[in-house]
Order: structure tokens, then sequence, then C-alpha cells
């Protein structure tokens, strides 16, 4: 069975190199991956470490797939595998099924209490895990760096990282203390895939606890109603990207959406209804 | 010591001012050669420098005579290590007071001193020569060759036995395509475990585009047992900065950059010292020896981690970043070091790259089997008569390594097995010693070369400790980015100190099997996917072990506490009371002339008794 899916967007003319992908055959444009291949022609490989927004690391090796060499096959990870010439990729053989397990297994014993890590292993096919919990650093956390990578690529403010090595590793805020550098910003917990990092609102302190790095950022307490709104840090960081010099503008952005609406409605309805 | 400060401008100049050096020598001179190596100078060698320094001072003769450092000679077991001229004369360990009497006679008379030769353990024959003793007579020495001769930290040393005479004739009358060519010839292959073919690395960085270019010289030596690099750097180190130039011209790159791990505090700073004076004479800079080639070295000191002797972690270390290791579908030749195409070498393939252009291509293939040519240095280490470095050309058999250069397993114990090729290496049994030694042999066998580390095993050592002891390294110095790796080894540890500990379970074999299989397949870098190798390779060779651990509670070795009990042989007890006396809870008991008993219940196994008994009457059973 070869199908051919169409080569949209890659101009005619142009060598584009072609994955044959279980059979399929699908064109990339060069240097796309494997894993942008398999979207193609719409099979599916799990992911856990990768995001579209944020450069590839390949640690989690969940997207394992086997890569045709000639006499040879090698377990090559689809996510980063540069596509440059045109290759045959089996991405449903029973080797590239072991080895998700495998690491599936693996995952599931250090994050054992992760719903979401429990859905997507049922989904590959993994029930349960054989292996023990070995180490009790970081409860829950695969160590995926999502969260690392979000808060320097695309926040710029690079407050957490990883702390030691090996089994023993954690993402952490230097010396695992709060960090000062957070603005509470909860791009880690958003992007976290299984779960783990929370955003904790302590409404009587009027914080934004990022859990469990313990960092803290103040909230911006709406002027009109006193609700909590969003991080200062962020409104603020948000406020100096605006190049609008409007004073008006700046203090509308300190009112709660609800508060904000309200003003809204009472000038409008101020002026259209004096009109009539 | 000569203190000429010339600066080169043309390829003839080194070859004239080699002359004037030797000229200066001459066969009449006298000189005094102390190894300053790490191995010696752990035994004092430093003082014994000093006190030889001393003496010349203080002899006030007319013949010239000169004390100097030297790098590493490799029999490190035997050190301090000190050679006099004339006469080559090799005393062996010497000590502070044998310096006055090697001074008096051999010095200032010419008599040997025979106390301090070696002697031949099995015939009793005295060495005058390094070359008559049976450690150094099978071995080729083209790396190390120059070590005992020189003082690293004095180039003109260097430029006297023709060093930098291969980079005046690489930039005099040599084309880039020619040097690749030539090493392409030669039939040499990365001596830092991968063995890859040197030349095939050098012409694809040639032609990735993208400039600037990076050399790297990887001085990251860090399997536990291996130094091999370390003597390299400590004793020759321009060996290393000419085989850099070379290949830095061949490839076409301006800048350099020597990774050492910062534990080498002596190779620092002898390599500091050699590229300075390389700077002085011209031969590192700008237009080197009147060519348009241009190129400089700077040294990077590693932080300690394992991983950052893998090549991309190296490099995202040199970056200055954390050193973790990145996938390589798209290799270091075309983006490496900042993305630039970078070449990267062990410090060994370096050191062999001027030996090359000297001998030519042709002269070094001829030592050898036919894929891998040239010399490899071991360091030999473990249960050996004669620990040290030894340089042997591929294609010898491991037996001869082992029982020719090394003097065989000490105390009349058996061999059980070599482990080769570092913490990713594996264990060969000896039933397997008749292998060349050879990149691919080696392999076949489920063990690699690796950076040359061997590591000899006797009867006494545990086959189950031993892969448990190198997974824990692994597992310690994984740097856990990816999943396998990091869980993997965490499992497979838990697995073996189960069975280590006599709680191992059926089928813990084939659990160890799994995961290392799916190690070797999914973990990032090689680091990872080689990890299991001590398992898979112990599994291979000495099953008996895991099963007879397993299901028999019992350690064929005897060495995991627990799994055997000391007992006291009647026979032989004296009935002294040592052992009684020496325990420490009082298991032991005995009267005069009785001999005496273990009880078993009260007994911790700390093997106090087993180590106290001077007659050897306490037996493990």
């Amino acid at each position: 069975m070869s199908v051919c899916r169409g080569v949209k967007g890659i101009r005619k003319g142009k060598p584009v190199p072609t994955v044959t992908i279980d059979g399929c055959k699908v064109r990339v444009k060069k240097d796309a991956t494997i894993l942008d291949a398999a979207r193609k022609a719409g099979i599916w490989i799990p992911t856990l470490c990768y995001h579209p927004s944020i450069s590839v690391d390949a640690s989690c090796r969940l997207c394992m797939v086997e890569l045709d060499r000639g006499d040879w096959k090698q377990l090559v990870t689809a996510c980063n595998y540069p596509v440059r010439s045109d290759i045959v990729v089996y991405a449903s053989s029973e080797r590239t099924q072991q080895a998700r397990r495998g690491v599936m297994e693996l995952l599931l014993a250090r994050a054992p209490e992760s719903k979401e890590l429990k859905v997507l292993a049922k989904r590959m096919g993994v029930k349960e895990t054989r292996y023990p919990k070995v180490t009790e650093s970081q409860r829950n956390c695969i160590l995926c760096g999502l969260c690392v990578q979000v808060c320097e690529e695309i926040i710029g403010k690079a407050a957490i990282g990883f702390a030691g090595r090996g089994v023993d590793r954690a993402v952490a805020a230097p010396f695992r203390q709060p960090s000062e550098d957070c603005i509470g910003c909860g791009a880690c917990a958003v992007i976290c895939p299984v779960g783990t990092i929370k955003i904790r609102i302590h409404e009587d302190k009027q914080e934004v606890e990022i859990s469990p790095f313990k960092s803290r950022a103040k909230l911006l307490v709406c002027k009109e109603c006193g609700a909590l709104v969003a991080s200062m840090p962020v409104s603020e960081q948000t406020l100096d990207k605006i190049k609008l010099n409007s004073e008006e503008f700046r203090e509308r952005l300190r009112l709660c959406p609800k508060c904000r609406r309200l003003q809204t409605v009472t000038r409008l309805g101020a002026t259209t209804f004096r009109k009539k | 010591m000569i203190s000429v400060s010339t600066k080169f401008s043309s390829s003839a100049d080194i070859e004239t001012f080699a002359q004037k050096l030797r000229s200066k020598g001459g066969p009449a001179a006298k000189s005094v050669r102390v190894c300053i190596g790490t191995g010696c100078a752990a035994k004092g060698s430093r003082r014994l420098y000093e006190l030889f320094c001393e003496a010349v001072e203080e002899s006030g003769q007319d013949v010239k005579v000169e004390a100097k450092c030297v790098g590493c000679h490799g029999f490190c077991e035997r050190g301090p290590i000190v050679v006099v001229e004339p006469g080559q004369i090799f005393y062996q360990r010497v000590e502070e007071p044998d310096v006055a009497e090697i001074f008096r006679e051999t010095v200032l008379g010419g008599r040997v001193v025979e106390r301090l030769l070696y002697e031949d353990p099995e015939t009793g024959k005295k060495a005058e020569k390094a070359d008559e003793i049976d450690f150094y007579k099978v071995q080729e020495r083209i790396v190390l060759g120059n070590n005992g001769l020189i003082d690293p930290t004095e180039i003109t040393d260097y430029i006297a036995e023709g060093g930098y005479k291969a980079l005046a004739k690489v930039l005099s009358s040599m084309a880039p395509d020619e040097v690749i060519s030539e090493v392409e010839t030669a039939g040499l292959r990365g001596r830092g475990g991968g063995g890859f073919p040197t030349a095939r690395k050098w012409r694809s960085c040639r032609e990735a585009k993208g400039s600037p270019k990076y050399v790297i010289c990887n001085g990251d030596e860090g399997d536990p047992g291996a130094f091999m690099d370390r003597s390299i750097m400590e004793g020759n180190p321009h060996s290393v900065i000419e085989g850099m130039l070379i290949g830095a011209y061949a490839i076409g790159s301006e800048q350099g950059y020597i990774y050492v791990r910062n534990e080498y505090p002596l190779a620092v700073e002898h390599l500091k010292i050699a590229i300075s004076q390389a700077r002085e004479f011209g031969l590192l800079g700008k237009k080197i020896l009147g060519s348009s080639f241009s190129f400089d070295i700077r040294i990077n000191r590693g932080g300690g981690a394992f991983v950052c002797g893998e090549s991309t972690a190296l490099m995202a270390s040199l970056e200055g970043r954390t050193g973790e290791p990145r996938a390589k579908y798209v290799h270091t030749v075309e983006s490496g070091l900042r993305e630039k195409p970078t070449n990267l070498n062990n410090v060994e393939t370096w050191a062999n790259i001027p030996a090359i252009i000297n001998r030519g291509g042709k002269s070094f293939a001829d030592i050898g089997t036919e894929k891998s040519k040239g010399t490899k240095v071991f360091s030999l280490v473990g249960k050996v008569v004669n620990t040290g470095l030894v340089e042997v050309p591929m294609g010898i058999t491991l037996r001869q390594i082992i029982d020719q250069i090394g003097g065989g397993v000490p105390d009349g114990k058996s061999f059980k097995a070599v482990q080769t090729g570092g913490p990713s290496g594996g264990c060969i049994p000896a039933e397997h010693l008749d292998t060349r030694v050879d990149f691919d042999e080696l392999t076949k066998l489920g063990s690699m070369m690796g950076s040359g580390g061997m590591i000899v095993m006797d009867e006494d050592t545990c086959m189950v400790n031993v892969a448990k002891y190198f997974t824990n390294f692994l597992k310690e110095e994984s740097c856990g980015k990816c999943t396998p790796c990091r869980e993997g080894l965490a499992q497979m540890l838990y697995v073996l100190d189960r069975i280590v500990d006599g709680e191992g379970q059926a089928g813990d074999v084939e659990r160890l099997e799994g995961l290392a299989e799916l190690l070797e397949g999914t973990a990032l870098c090689a680091l990872g996917k080689t990890s299991a190798n001590p398992i898979i390779s112990t599994i291979r060779y000495f099953r008996n072990e895991y099963d007879a651990h397993i299901k028999e509670k019992r350690c064929p070795a005897k060495e995991c506490r627990g799994l055997f009990r000391y007992d006291i042989d009647p026979e032989a007890c004296t009935a002294c009371g040592i052992c009684m006396k020496n325990c420490p809870v009082d298991a032991i008991t005995g009267e005069k002339k009785v001999p005496h008993v273990i009880n078993q219940e009260k007994c911790t196994l700390c093997g106090t008794c087993w180590e106290k008994c001077p007659f050897a009457a306490v037996l493990k059973v």
C-alpha cells in the first residue's frame, strides 16, 4: 500500500526528499524531521519532550523509529532526525514498539503518579511498569526539560535549570532557592507534559507560587474590586514591551478583566446613550 | 639547558637549529634523567631530581653533567626511574640515599651500581639498559618513544630529537590534500575509542562548508585506571601541539583547543609552557615558518565530568554550557563547536601525526593488522606484576601484553579476565587471550579498544561485582539528559546490587539483558549506548557466576560479602590467638594448642581474622 500525499508548500523544480514511513510516501522540505513527515502522513508517534515552539532536545527518547540503513536498521529519534535524502522509516515495527515501551516503563517508574503519563502509556499499550522506583529525587518529574527551555527561550528568564546529574538530576532554581528571576508567568506549568509543575495562588499574601520551585511573585490587585489579576512582573514586562505611551491605557491594564469591561461599558454607555 | 631565543622564519631554520643543538651535546656529554611522570613523582622523584642537581653543583668537575626531568617511562611499577648517560643505564626503584652512590659510581666513575638494576624475576639476570628488560622488549614506542628522553618543559629538547621536523616538511613541501592522503595511507584510526578513520574525518571537515573551522584535542581522559593521554601531555606536550598544527593545516583551521581535565595539573602546566614556547619560537601564531598558515591553541580545563569526553558534550562545555551530549545526526565535522565545522581527535591520535609524516604513511602502515595500523598505548593495571604504560604494535595478542610485558598475574594466582576499553568496554576471559589486539577483534568479543585502559583480574575477582562497579561508575557519571541512560543505569544497578547482596531473583539476568538492549538502542550518546557492555560481556562469559549468586546464593570468587563464610582450617591453625584478639565481635573461641573456631552465628563477616592470620589458616568457604 503506497499513498503519496501532495507536496503543498514546496515549490516545483526543487528536489525534495521522500520519506517512506510504514509504506506511506510523503515528501518533505529538506532538513524537516521524521516527525514532521510522520505527522504529514498521519502516523502517530508518541512524544513528550517535543514542542513545536521550542528547540529540539531529544531527551525523552520516546519517539524512536527504525531507519533503514540498507543492510541494517538503526533506531533514531523522529523528533530531530533531519531528512536530507530519500529515506525509509518504520514507525510501527516490533522493535520500535518495544523500544518505546521500554522507555515508557522507565518513565512510569520515575513518575508513577502522573495521570497524563498514564494516559499516554495506555495509548502506547503499556499497562504498567516492571521497574521499581529507584530514586526519590523530584517526584513525578520526567526531566523532559521543556520547562527549562520555555523559561529560557520564550520567556527569556532562565529562572530554572537542571541541577545535579544522572538519576539525581532535578529541575530547580539556582541553589534550590526561590528564584529572584522568576516572574511567575506559569509558562513552565502550562508546558509541563506530565502536570508536575503547578501554579498556586496565595490569596492571603496576594502572591503566585510556582511549585515545586517555591518561586513567588506578587499579584496585581484590581484597583476597583480588589480581585487578583495577574502576576505583577508579567504585567510590568508586558507594559514595557508596549510602545503605547497612553497613561490611560496603562491604568486600565491594572484592572481586572471584569472591571475593565465594566469601565468600558460605562464609558460607552455614557457617550452613546447621551447622544440618543 | 640551552636558553636561545629563536624565532623560526622558515622550514629550513628548524633543521639548522636542531643540528646546532645536537652538536652542543655530543657523545661525551653526561646526563642524569629523572622521570617525573605522575607515578614516579608520587614516589618522590622530584626530590631525587633536586638531589642530583645539588650533586652536580657540588661536584664542580670539568665534566659537564646535566640533570634533567623527563616524562613517564611507562614502567611505573618500578619507579622512580633514573637513566644515566652515557650508556643508558637504567636504574629502578631509586631512593634518596642512592643518589650519592649513583652520582659517585656511575656519573663520575663510569661504573654500574648493580643493586639498582632491574632483575628478571625468572632468570635473575640483571638488565643494564631498558631494551634488555622484557617489559620493553616487546613494545614498539612511537608515541611514547621520546617520553623518557626529553624534558617536557624545554622545546629545545624536543627539537633536538627531531621535533617539528614534520611540521617543517608539511609546510614547505606538502599541500593539505597530500597531508590527508599520507594519513590515509598510514591507516590511522582514532585512538579515543571509536576507531574512526582519522583521514576521513579530516577530509569531511576540510570539505565542510563554513568558517572558521576548529580543531580540538580531547584530553578529557576519564576512564578508571587509564593514564595514557596524561603521560603524553605531561611527558611530550609538543608532539600533541605539532600533530594539531599539521592537522589544522590539512583541514584549514586557524584555531585549536586542548580540552584537558583539571585533575591533571601537571599536564595543564606542561601544555601551557609548551604552547608559550612554541609561540616564542614562531611555531604558533601568524604566518608560521614563513608560510601563509596561521594557527594558535587555547587550553580549556574540564570540570571533571566523565561525559565531557564525549565530543558533543565536550564542545558544549567549551562553549560555556553544561557538558551534555546532543544527537550526532549532523556530524561535528559539519556543525560542531559554535556550529562550525570542527575536527576533534584524541591526544594519542594527534601525537601519532608527526611520526606518520616523518616515517611516511606506508612505513607506519607496515605496523599492525590489516585494518588497525600503528601502535596503541595501553595502561596496564590491576592484578599484574608490571603495572605501567605500554605501547605495543596492533595485532599483538592479549597474552603477550599480560604475560610478557606485564609479567603475568602476581602471587601465583590464576588469570580470570581482562577488562579493556574503560567503563564502556567489556571483560575478556582466559580462553580469548590469544586474540589479536585490533579495533575489530576486540569489538567482536563484546569489548572494545576504547582509549586503552587494560585492567587485569585474577581468580579472586567476582565478575558480578566488576559489572556492578562499572555500572555504578557510569550511573554516577551519566549526565541524566536522556531517559534510558539516566533511569536504565539506575535500574540495572538496582538489580546488580540485589544479586551481589544475595537477594537475586530468578529472571534477574534476563531483566539485565532486556535493559541492556534498551540502552543500546535508545540512549542518546555513545556513553549511554555502550554503558551496558560491562554487564553484557560478563553475562556472556561468566553466566555461571551470575547463576551461583542468584540460585545458590554463593559467590564463587568469594568477594561478595555474605555469600561466603570464614572458617578456620584446624590443620593450619597454630592456635596463636591473633584472630581471637582481633575479632571485633568475639566470634572466635579457642584455647592454647587447640585450633580456634569461628562461631558463624556471631560472625559479621568483617574479614579481620582473614587479614590478620599469619598462617593463612582462615579460609573463605
